[in-house]
């Protein structure tokens, strides 16, 4: 399994769509940084196909007060969280 | 685990140090071992001795540094990187007759082929980007 980290939003790159086409079927997708925004239920659509693989970074929605936004179908790790992420992961790959 | 982060982002320009660097505190926290941090691109202007950021605001180049005498981790940058953006240490700044050096211990001058072999040398390594 390969940990995917995306730091891109959908709104403003198509990173998505790379990292989406590269995941195998266990693979995980975790956003951070602006990438957070992608979880919000206005945008959590571009994701849909990996609904229960998708995580998004706490500190990272909280630093753009966008917590209470955040899509219930998006797991919701903190920074401690995405070490764990990495352990359970084969490798990682990231997407900017 | 043993861990090795790469960072690509200038600080204070993205948050790719600042996300490296709370990614670094935690893993260690967690009983991992992190190795090395290699610094690449723009991610070079970590190793900027002189850098004086306002009180107020987070020390990344002192916040390395603490990674380095608390943990051993290794602060390695890439030498082709940062010689083109004004980044050397003594020894280069001798090479290359200028009048004083921007890069010291426990930040190091080093080549690519270091970072080929911390990917083999690593059980994980997490790239933090612009």
């Amino acid at each position: 399994m390969i940990l995917h980290i995306l730091n891109r939003p959908p709104s403003s790159s198509l990173a998505y769509r790379d990292a989406l086409a590269a995941m195998a079927g266990n693979d995980r997708l975790l956003l951070i940084e602006d990438g957070v925004m992608g979880a919000l239920t206005s945008q959590v659509r571009h994701f849909q196909e990996i609904e229960g693989r998708l995580f998004a970074l706490r500190e990272d929605l909280s630093a753009r007060g966008l917590e209470g936004q955040c899509d219930a179908s998006v797991l919701v790790v903190d920074v401690d969280g995405f070490v764990s992420l990495t352990e359970e992961a084969d490798k990682t790959v990231s997407w900017f | 685990m043993r861990y090795a982060l790469l960072v690509e982002g200038a600080p204070y320009s993205s948050q790719a140090s600042h996300s490296a660097l709370r990614f670094a505190t935690t893993l260690v926290a967690r009983g991992h071992q992190l190795v090395s941090v290699f610094f690449y691109h723009d991610g070079v202007y970590n190793a900027a001795r002189l850098a004086a950021p306002p009180q107020d605001e987070p020390h990344l180049y002192d916040a390395w540094r603490s990674l380095h005498a608390e943990h051993g981790t290794e602060l390695q940058v890439c030498i082709a990187a940062a010689l083109r953006r004004g980044l050397l240490d003594e020894r280069e700044a001798e090479r290359h007759g200028k009048s004083g050096h921007s890069v010291e211990p426990p930040f190091e001058l080093t080549g690519l082929g270091q970072l080929i072999d911390l990917g083999q040398g690593v059980d994980r390594l997490v790239t933090f980007a612009p």
